[in-house]
């Protein structure tokens, strides 16, 4: 027999392939080795098949070359294997943004739900952070911000819990006398509207106000025109805003022209400020020095009365000095200038004034920090929503990418590839969402500026923080939403995909159910905040606040109106559509506490009472209908009335332990010792934040400033016009200015109602972002049913029961969602109204309202879906797939 | 394997590339005929030298039309080698101090 040498190699290498560790390119190594081996044997003169033999020989045993090789593959299995892929293959990158965009492309509806739902959802947010960026603004733009404090008393010596922002004249100078550390001080001061008049041009300024030269120093209010060295350091100088010097000049230079106030002293514009666009918890229109004040109002003898309470003092601390430690020097303070004074004066940094400060006597048009937390949570509550949305949609679909998953992982995909696959995907909708939320921020903005009172510009493409802000947000939303589904996707098993064994119906239908039930926990909830916070709203603007505003307009009467008020009282009266004029120091809307404690007969001498007190005129009483549950009006017929008669209401009685008759009791106030002539009953002259309070009115012609026109309730225009009328006749140099004192009243809750717009809509679009989610998936949940809809219809079911059975699922989870919400919202909104000493009580139809709300939304939402499935032909149905 | 393989073996690639079985043929020359190992016992040693990177490879063309698994020496290879040739001629230099001339055989 020949000896045939390639049958005996392909014996030989049968022999090698026994053992697995031989891979075929061992193999082939060791082969070519042998034939080698046996060419060079051949040539030495030996027979082929000694020459075979001999070289099978060298190269050894199966068994231990197989053994080197194990010993190898043991070393290489604990190391990482040399093919592994990078944690990131660029080449891949166009194939992830290419399926992304496919599979947007290819579920057009599903995809528009997401987009759309994220786009709104961001849209709030950047609405909110925008809101609460303003809100956080707030006196922020001075660059001394954190040196500047305000000063105010803490009145607890003598009051319970009150304080004041009012200080006395000679306080800011002494301060910074006394203490070395206030580098500079101003008092900030306001004293009643001022009729401006420059040529023919006249204003009653509700905004003049006055401060000291160091004012300018202090806060960073740009003066655009004007010496900053000598600005205020004329006392009959005064600077006006931007504004204001259009109002007046127009176009003319404001600079050096000559304004007159009240008719009765000059004052030279020295400068003008910016102050429009900058958020500042001190508001003016007009600047003067403070010592116009007391030259011209007060008189300058109360530079030095620290009984005059009446102005507010800034101070501005050494870089390193700190405010606790002047807190505590600042002890006692007060009793060094006036002996019977116990009250303590505190620092209030100028950044807690806007959003941190309830003191009394406080500025108007002040935040409040509740309101930006709740306005953040609703923030985070409504991208939460469009959140799930996202996943649930995601997932539920998750059947459609599950072949893809598995292909990727057959071909070596790692379960971190396709989670950070999936993270792209989600986080590049999130971009495209941002994009669509840029453009609806700039739509919704000057609609969201008329809702909050607010100026806000987003101004975020030269804004590189905001923007970033933005994208950050975007990003987040991305990797919060992408995060299931990346998770999920990823973790598919290739083999069971690809053999189809199983099939993939989406995510587990028990979480999907959970995501529904938060989402729509936090849409009742939503639902439940709204109808309360509207409850309260309206109850505040309803409440019976026992005295009547309706028909009365009021007239500012300062400077010289004061001394012609009873002829202009007289003249009015002429008119027959006036029923009653009468006048006082304040609005009956808001009147304020008097520092220090009345006298009363038998008042124990420990005895303390805070109490609000009001200057007013005859028929005060009569004016506003406030009835009188002892004793008298104030009444001409009684010629003490002026002097020594103080009439107080039911509270002040009670505080102060008088048994009945009240009337005729001694009682004294701001050293005037008299008597108690009536008691009315209780009635709301301050906001419903504050309870109803102690109160004394007293006659006091001196201190009247506002006039008040009780009107027939006919003919309201032509009385006006019929008023003004009389008020050109008697030339008195001022304009016939006037305002509705129910309109007055509803601007006391203009910023509750103005939040509890923005609420109630984003709120709305909550809900509305829920039920897009909804949707989506009631309709995914019909077409996978699609099936077993025909079926059931030729068997004979209705398309009533089709929709039943298609909406139960979600009726389970809505009246879930119901159970959870109804304590979380009980709670939070018990809390909410705890602020209120008047509100309105929760309801258990509020519940159930909000409850059938959810409900009917999310049923409308779903059965649009589930009847469209339910009616299809099932021949149509039966055709599907 | 005895120790001394993987630097016999990269010495030899550090002349310049080389494939299987010429270099087992020169291992052979160089030890005198004192490997004690079969011939495909150094395939796995090339195998590992390569998945430590001392070595890499790749399949040529030879001249006589067969395809060769060529290997060449790397840059850590090569330090390996001098890091080697070090510590070995220290071994012999302290074989040399202290043990007495060992009788060859005839």
């Amino acid at each position: 027999m020949m000896f045939d040498l390639e049958k005996e190699i392909r014996k030989w290498k049968k022999s090698l392939q026994k053992h697995e560790v031989f891979e075929n390119g061992f193999i082939a190594d060791i082969e070519l080795h042998l034939r080698d081996s046996y060419s060079a044997q051949k040539q030495a003169g030996l027979t082929e098949e000694d020459a075979f033999r001999q070289a099978v020989a060298q190269v050894g045993t199966a068994e231990s070359i197989a053994a080197e090789y194990n010993k190898n593959r043991l070393v290489m299995l604990n190391r990482h294997s040399p093919l592994r892929p990078g944690r990131f293959m660029p080449a891949l990158v166009w194939n992830y943004i290419k399926t992304a965009l496919r599979t947007i492309r290819r579920h057009k509806g599903y995809s528009l739900i997401n987009v759309s739902g994220l786009a709104i959802g961001l849209t709030v947010c950047m609405l909110i952070v925008l809101w609460v960026a303003d809100e956080w603004s707030f006196d922020r733009f001075n660059t001394n911000a954190r040196q500047i404090y305000r000063v105010y008393r803490n009145e607890s010596a003598t009051q319970k819990n009150s304080t004041t922002v009012l200080t006395p004249p000679p306080m800011a100078a002494a301060l910074k006398s006394d203490f070395p550390e206030i580098i500079k001080a101003t008092r900030f001061g306001y004293w009643h509207r001022q009729l401006v008049t420059y040529k023919d041009k006249s204003f009653n300024e509700p905004g003049f106000r006055y401060a000291d030269p160091d004012f300018i120093d202090m806060f960073s209010f740009p003066l655009i025109k004007g010496n900053p060295k000598t600005v205020l350091s004329n006392p009959y100088s005064v600077i006006l805003t931007e504004k204001t010097a259009t109002k007046y000049f127009a176009e003319e230079d404001p600079l050096g022209k000559i304004l007159t106030v009240n008719n009765s002293f000059n004052v030279t514009v020295t400068g003008v400020i910016h102050n429009e666009s900058l958020n500042s918890s001190l508001e003016f229109d007009l600047l003067s020095p403070f010592v116009i004040i007391l030259k011209e109002s007060i008189g300058e003898g109360n530079a030095d009365n620290w009984g005059f309470n009446s102005f507010g003092t800034y101070v501005m601390l050494e870089q390193s000095a700190s405010a606790d430690n002047l807190n505590q020097k600042l002890a006692g303070y007060l009793k060094k200038y006036s002996d019977t004074d116990t009250d303590e004066l505190v620092l209030q940094p100028l950044t807690d004034i806007h959003l941190f400060s309830n003191l009394g006597h406080d500025l108007r048009n002040r935040g409040d920090i509740k309101y930006v937390w709740i306005f953040s949570a609703l923030a985070v509550f409504v991208l939460l929503i469009a959140c799930v949305n996202f996943m649930n949609l995601t997932t539920a679909r998750s059947a459609n990418r599950a072949k893809e998953v598995g292909l990727r992982k057959v071909v070596g995909a790692e379960r971190s590839q396709l989670i950070r696959q999936f993270f792209g995907e989600s986080i590049l909708i999130a971009l495209l969402a941002l994009v669509i939320a840029l453009i609806f921020l700039e739509l919704l903005l000057p609609l969201f500026n008329t809702l909050s009172g607010k100026q806000l510009a987003s101004g975020w493409w030269n804004n590189p923080i905001l923007l970033l802000g933005f994208i950050g947000l975007a990003l987040v939303t991305g990797i919060l939403s992408g995060s299931y589904p990346a998770l999920f996707l990823s973790a598919f098993q290739p083999i069971r995909i690809l053999k189809s064994t199983e099939r993939s119906s989406g995510a587990n239908p028990l979480f999907r159910k959970i995501l529904v039930i938060f989402q729509f926990t936090l849409s009742v909830f939503l639902i439940i905040g709204t109808l309360i916070i509207s409850r309260q709203l309206s109850y505040m603007r309803n409440i019976d606040l026992g005295f009547s505003k309706e028909h009365i307009i009021y007239l500012s009467i300062h400077g010289e109106l004061h001394d012609k008020y009873g002829s202009i009282r007289e003249r009015f009266l002429q008119n027959p559509d006036v029923i009653r004029i009468t006048a006082s120091m304040t609005l009956p809307t808001n009147i304020q506490g008097s520092p220090g404690t009345p006298m009363w007969e038998g008042r124990p001498s420990d005895a303390k009472m805070e109490i609000k007190a009001d200057f007013v005129d005859y028929d005060y009483i009569e004016t506003f209908e406030i009835p009188l549950v002892e004793g008298r009006s104030f009444s001409r017929q009684y010629s003490a009335d002026p002097e020594t008669a103080f009439i107080v209401n039911e509270e002040a009685v009670r505080r102060m332990g008088l048994e009945k008759p009240v009337v005729g009791k001694r009682f004294g106030f701001w050293n005037i010792d008299g008597q108690i002539i009536g008691v009315m009953k209780d009635a709301h002259f301050q906001n419903l934040h504050h309870k109803i309070e102690p109160l004394v009115f007293k006659m006091f012609p001196g201190w009247l400033r506002r006039m008040y026109v009780k009107i027939r309730s006919a003919n309201v225009p032509s009385t006006l016009a019929s008023l003004e009328k009389t008020w050109e006749e008697m030339n008195l140099g001022y304009p016939f200015e006037y305002r509705f004192l129910d309109e007055d009243f509803h601007n006391l809750y203009k910023s509750e109602a103005r939040l509890g717009k923005i609420f109630q809509s984003f709120a709305a679009l909550a809900v509305f972002i829920a039920c897009l989610g909804l949707f989506g998936l009631a309709s995914f949940i019909a077409e996978q049913r699609t099936k077993e809809i025909g079926i059931r219809k030729v068997l004979g079911s209705s398309t009533a029961r089709i929709v039943a059975l298609l909406n139960r699922e979600f009726l389970y989870c809505i009246a879930a969602a119901n159970l959870i919400a109804w304590p979380i919202a009980y709670f939070a909104t018990h809390e909410w109204l705890q602020k209120f000493p008047y509100r309105t009580n929760i309801k258990i139809w509020v519940f159930l309202l909000s409850a059938a709300l959810g409900l009917a939304v999310a049923l409308l939402t779903v059965s649009l879906q589930t009847l469209r499935a339910a009616r299809a032909n099932p021949v149509d149905s039966l055709r599907h797939e | 394997m005895a120790a001394s393989t993987r630097p016999i073996i990269l010495a030899i690639l550090s002349r310049g590339e080389d494939y299987g079985y010429s270099i087992i043929q020169k291992v052979k020359d160089i030890s005198g005929g004192h490997l004690k190992w079969t011939d495909g016992m150094l395939y796995p040693v090339l195998q590992r030298m390569e998945m430590d990177d001392l070595i890499t490879s790749k399949w040529k063309l030879s001249g006589e039309g067969r395809p060769r698994h060529y290997y060449t020496i790397t840059e850590k290879g090569r330090k390996e080698l001098a890091s080697e040739l070090v510590s070995w001629r220290n071994v012999w230099q302290a074989l040399v101090r202290l043990a007495k001339p060992i009788p060859a055989e005839d």
